[in-house]
């Protein structure tokens, strides 16, 4: 029972880890919590679904689609939502328009697609067993989207002006980098991350459009213990709450599990509002 | 307050080389941040290779007028650079044209390494021209050239200052507009920063500089603007005899009494 | 106090305020005509939604005075609604507890709620918006799952009855006027709220936080009561939509329903009570009008939501205030009558001087003020001066709070004024202006304005709800102070204008309008003349000496170094966070390292 607690809870948290990452991608590039971060997972197990199960499509094609899905709608998010509130004087309103345009695109998908969970297809077809590939994909999807940052962070001039403008949006403006096309890259970056989640944890979690608020809520928990902006955080918080929640999940059942993870989130949070790592990004006064 | 005592003889101090046109003109700006308007009607020019200092008590406005000219706010009014209308050109495009700001603050990336903060400043330019751009403006400053590899956050407030004047001078600018570089830092590493100003004008690289310390910026500059309550109240050349006293009255408004 | 305002203020100004009272309550008696004749024309399935409406309007009310005018995102309310819904059907149904009547059921869902809401809303307390957000979002979530999951009290996904009220509420009709009846209750008391110094504490901890704190506004108190309120009217909307449904489960209680509760508000417009009440029929109405709809409903509030945010944010409520599109006068001078102060100020109590006492305070490792002694007395204008970073508005802000220095004292009639504790400052009668005006653009001037006479209010929040003689009488009041202070300054005129109309000039008076509703013993000025014309700043220049002769001590952080030297009994020059000098405007001006420093030499 420990071994599936710990797979189950591993590979869960590996998806609320990816969704956090897809969050702080997003923040890092306009200091924007955006509400579509869920959205995004659940479109990655949709859409995979419809590409793969219903259109018949070959595997690596679908996936390359739901990759491509996922960044155009983080491209929309940021044209939408986030460009429109980020010079407006009501500092909250990004908090309605990425609500309201999250809120869209799930009623479209419930309307669309249905509202039942329908079957995620099985990817590779490998002997089902213990150590089965709806645990470890998912796994596999979170050291790969780790690796990848930092590899685009450290070693890429790309990679140097997102960290350049998640630092200081103002100086980077003013030596000419162009913020703009950066900052949809990041959302198109985001939205590929968060589709990825919800395709590579599409076995787990099904084709379903409830996934949306389900993970932009427990995707959440991850930036918000983490650290905001800190991806490296966000995967240890995230690794740590799948575990937490499969080991309530089966000492206490599925419901007081959601009770148990939700009131230590609030009460970390009201301790510590900053994130158990503290601030990641100090600004200088 | 009438300032008018404080008006500066404008037509007696038109550049010489008036037959030349301006490198930068700026005519009739005006901008602010949101309701609260700050520049009323800023007229500028600076010629090429020319170094002008720009002078004013704190809250002129002197900061303001850089962004707008930068495109970091926007503005009305009419302003051309090398021949360029810059109305409702982005930072960006502006760096493209050849005008450098370099921000007050010394706000370079801690994050990154000294040299990535250069190659960020070479972003727009074709990838081979970037390193050699670097190592370019690196040269004018050896003691954070040994340093290129460490994080930007290692490095001391003046190397920051520093390295922001060289991510400036990365582009090869033909106008580099500087907002205090002598602020927080000592009084060598001032001199320092000075030195490749001057530098920079034998090159032929004008310059525009905000500044404090206003014997130092006397001293390095051709021309001076002052700028006090949104409004260019006087402009002189640096050779002028009594501008000390002009330059206080100017200030304080005190010319009436 | 009277005779003043009752001067200036002439009798058209007076018809104006009774006229546009009765305007104001137009649209709601017409509403109340419309609902209460509403059974004369509508039948059957219209009987239901316009109960729905009513049911929803009695949640959406309480919800709209967190929402729309504390500004608290609160997305997951129907966790609420779930509640109060249960619970009532539950004790009515006896299946735990001995039969209740459902009036009883219905008093006990309000306590439970009243309880839950203060539980889900204390977290904004300490917060930042989307956090709050996202743990409202969690409680919604949770409470359905615990539904489904405690099937031995809520009959889990078989669900419970709901409870149905004795004669005469159990026919159709009789059900309808009894929610109507509330619906409209709830309208009156948080319209009460609304024009209470509550309601204008809560726009101002919206829309300027730190403003509402220098006024002495304690936002946990506020947001206390007000989430008990709430949280007591959706328990009771959670009962009533029992009877609705006649029967609930789990699913009833959707994320949809919540979102529509809080979309309803912000169409409405935030800082309004008809454009949410509006808000809450179009969308309760709207999915009715083609059966296609019904499934696209909450993909459709979504859409409104975003053009709402992105075209209209003001809501139904903006495209309603058509006073506030008349145009205004282009040309208006601001025309200070200081010697109205008298009368506003009353007599003053004779204080002792305001001091700091070698107050030292540091950034990480950067000393912003280094050993600062000053002194501020009653009847004088104390001017600050320095170059930038020199710390002036550093001292401003441990003076009033903001900051905590490391070393020193600020005190205040000997006595030492606590760190930190920012809203106290009000109480000693310490008022201050920002750099910025920080003003409530949303509201008119004149409720600004009343804002900062807020702590002198005696009535309680309780009071306000019930519309009782002290509520009444801390309004007629604070009004009258707030015109004369407007008077003061010279904004009479603009004090029915919503202020984010105004320009920036007249928003410098509009705050120290607001400050002077403290009768300050000490007022704090940070660059009151930044932006201001040569004309103004001479203006303001008289209006401050008024302020200093009428016994306030005044603190004046400027750049205009004419405008110090003009009107300061007293000069201090800060440079690195240390007096570099002070004395006389005429000493000071002589100073050559004085001269030196401010010009940065």
């Amino acid at each position: 029972m420990l071994q599936s607690i710990i797979l189950s809870g591993l590979a869960i948290g590996s998806i609320y880890a990816l969704i956090g990452v897809t969050y702080n991608v997003m923040f890092s590039a306009s200091r924007v919590f955006s509400f579509t971060a869920g959205t995004l997972g659940m479109l990655g197990g949709v859409l995979g679904s419809l590409f793969i199960t219903r259109y018949g499509m070959p595997i690596a094609i679908g996936f390359l689609l739901v990759l491509i899905g996922g960044a155009i709608f983080g491209i929309i998010t940021e044209i939408l939502a986030v460009r429109p509130v980020l010079r407006s004087i009501e500092q909250h309103l990004y908090v309605l328009s990425t609500l309201a345009l999250a809120l869209m695109v799930q009623q479209l998908a419930a309307i669309e697609w249905g509202t039942d969970a329908r079957p995620f297809p099985r990817l590779l077809d490998l002997a089902r067993g213990d150590f089965d590939q709806q645990y470890w994909l998912p796994m596999l999807a979170c050291i790969a989207v780790i690796v990848g940052l930092e590899l685009l962070y450290r070693h890429t001039i790309i990679g140097h002006a997102f960290l350049a403008i998640a630092e200081d949006a103002y100086a980077a403006r003013a030596l000419g980098l162009p913020e703009r096309r950066l900052r949809m890259a990041s959302f198109a970056l985001a939205g590929a991350i968060g589709a990825l989640a919800g395709f590579a944890g599409g076995e787990l979690l099904l084709a379903f459009f409830g996934n949306a608020p389900m993970l932009t809520f427990y995707g959440f928990i991850p930036v918000a213990l983490g650290g905001m902006g800190n991806n490296r955080g966000a995967v240890a918080a995230g690794l740590l709450l799948g575990l937490f929640q499969q080991a309530a999940n089966f000492e206490v059942g599925g419901i007081f599990a959601s009770v148990a993870v939700f009131a230590v989130f609030i009460i970390v949070l009201l301790v510590r509002p900053e994130g158990l790592s503290g601030g990641a990004l100090q600004r200088r006064v | 307050m009438p300032i008018s005592a404080a008006e500066p003889p404008r037509s007696a101090a038109e550049p010489p080389r008036s037959a030349a046109e301006p490198l930068l003109d700026v005519a009739g700006l005006a901008t602010g941040y949101g309701k609260i308007g700050v520049l009323h009607a800023v007229d500028l020019k600076i010629n090429a290779g020319e170094v002008v200092a720009l002078l004013g008590p704190n809250g002129a406005g002197k900061t303001t007028l850089l962004r707008a000219v930068s495109g970091l706010l926007p503005w009305t009014g009419r302003v051309t650079f090398a021949g360029i209308d810059l109305a409702g050109l982005s930072p960006r495009e502006t760096v493209q044209a050849g005008l450098a700001h370099v921000i007050e603050g010394h706000r370079v990336f801690t994050q990154l390494a000294v040299l990535d903060n250069l190659l960020l400043a070479a972003y727009d330019l074709p990838r081979r021209e970037r390193s050699s751009r670097v190592e370019e403006a690196l040269a004018l400053f050896p003691e954070i050239a040994t340093k290129r590899h460490e994080r930007a956050a290692a490095l001391s407030g003046g190397q920051q200052q520093m390295l922001a004047v060289a991510q400036g001078l990365v582009r090869r600018p033909r106008l580099l507009m500087l907002d205090e570089p002598s602020a927080g830092l000592s009084p060598v590493l001032v001199d320092r920063v000075f030195v490749v100003v001057r530098r920079l004008r034998e090159a032929g690289t004008a310059v525009l500089l905000v500044e404090q310390l206003i014997e130092k910026a006397l001293a390095l500059a051709d021309r001076v603007y002052a700028l006090a309550r949104g409004a260019i109240v006087l402009e002189a050349k640096t050779s002028e005899p009594d501008l000390p006293t002009r330059l206080e009255h100017a200030y304080l408004a005190t010319a009436r009494t | 106090m009277s005779t003043p305002a009752a001067q200036l203020t002439p009798s058209r100004a007076n018809l104006l305020g009774t006229s546009s009272a009765w305007s104001a309550a137009l649209p709601f008696l017409v509403l109340l005509a419309f609902g209460l004749a509403f059974p004369l024309f509508g039948g059957g399935y219209w009987g239901v939604i316009a109960t729905r409406a009513c049911v929803y309007w009695v949640l959406v009310s309480g919800l709209n005075l967190v929402v729309g005018f504390a500004g608290q995102i609160a997305i997951g309310w129907v966790a609420l609604l779930t509640l109060g819904a249960y619970t009532t059907s539950v004790l009515v149904a006896g299946t735990v507890t001995p039969e209740l009547s459902p009036y009883v059921a219905l008093a006990i869902a309000a306590v439970a709620g009243a309880l839950f809401g203060l539980i889900i809303g204390l977290p904004a307390l300490r917060l930042r918006t989307f956090y709050f957000a996202i743990t409202t979002l969690g409680f919604a979530t949770i409470v359905t799952q615990i539904a489904l999951a405690w099937g031995s009290v809520t009959g889990g996904g078989v669900g419970v009855a709901g409870p149905v009220f004795p004669w005469p509420f159990d026919s159709q009709w009789g059900f309808y006027y009894f929610c109507f009846g509330l619906a409209a209750i709830c309208t009156w008391m948080t319209a009460n709220i609304a024009s209470s110094r509550f309601g204008r504490a809560l726009t101002a901890i919206r829309d300027a936080e730190v403003a509402a704190e220098a006024c002495g506004i304690a936002k946990p108190g506020l947001l206390i009561a007000v989430f008990l309120f709430s949280g007591a009217v959706a328990g009771i909307a959670g009962g009533l939509f029992a009877t609705l449904q006649t029967y609930i489960t789990p699913d009833a209680f959707t994320l949809d329903l919540s979102v529509l509760f809080f979309i309803a508000i912000l169409i409405g417009g935030r800082g309004s009570i008809l454009g949410p009440l509006l808000g809450t029929m179009l969308l309760t109405v709207l999915p009715e009008f083609a059966a296609p709809l019904v499934a696209w409903s909450t993909f459709l509030y979504a859409v409104l939501l975003l053009v709402i945010v992105l075209v209209i944010p003001g809501g139904i409520a903006e495209l309603l205030d058509f006073k506030n599109r008349r145009p205004l006068e282009t040309h208006r001078a601001i025309l200070p009558r200081p010697e109205l102060l008298q009368h506003l100020f009353g007599s003053m109590p004779q204080g002792s001087a305001l001091t700091l006492k070698e107050v030292a305070l540091s950034f990480g490792g950067v000393r912003a003020i280094d050993g600062l002694d000053l002194a501020i007395h009653p009847g004088q204008v104390h001017g600050l001066i320095g170059p930038n970073g020199s710390g002036k508005t550093t001292t401003l802000n441990v003076i009033s709070g903001y900051y905590a220095q490391q070393h020193g004292v600020v005190s205040l009639n000997g006595a030492a004024l606590p760190l930190f504790v920012r809203h106290r400052r009000a109480h000693m009668r310490i008022a201050r202006t920002f750099q910025t005006p920080r003003i409530v653009g949303a509201a008119s001037v004149l409720e600004n304005v009343m804002i900062g006479g807020t702590i002198d209010g005696a009535g309680t929040f309780a009071e306000s709800l019930l519309s009782l003689p002290r509520h009444r009488r801390d309004e007629a009041t604070l009004r009258e102070a707030a015109m004369l202070a407007l008077a003061t300054v010279g904004l009479e005129r603009l004090a029915g204008v919503r202020a984010d109309r105004l320009q920036h000039s007249e928003l410098r008076f509009t705050e120290i309008a607001r400050a002077l509703m403290l009768r300050p013993a000490f007022l704090l000025l940070d660059e009151p003349a930044a932006g201001l014309s040569p004309d103004e700043i001479t203006r303001l220049g008289a209006l401050i000496v008024a302020i200093a002769k009428a016994g306030t001590g005044v603190l004046l952080v400027e750049h205009h170094a004419d405008l110090i030297f003009d009107i300061c009994h007293h000069v201090t020059v800060l440079n690195l966070g240390k007096t570099l000098a002070a004395g006389t405007p005429a000493q000071i001006r002589s100073h050559r390292e004085v001269v030196n420093a401010y010009l940065g030499g």
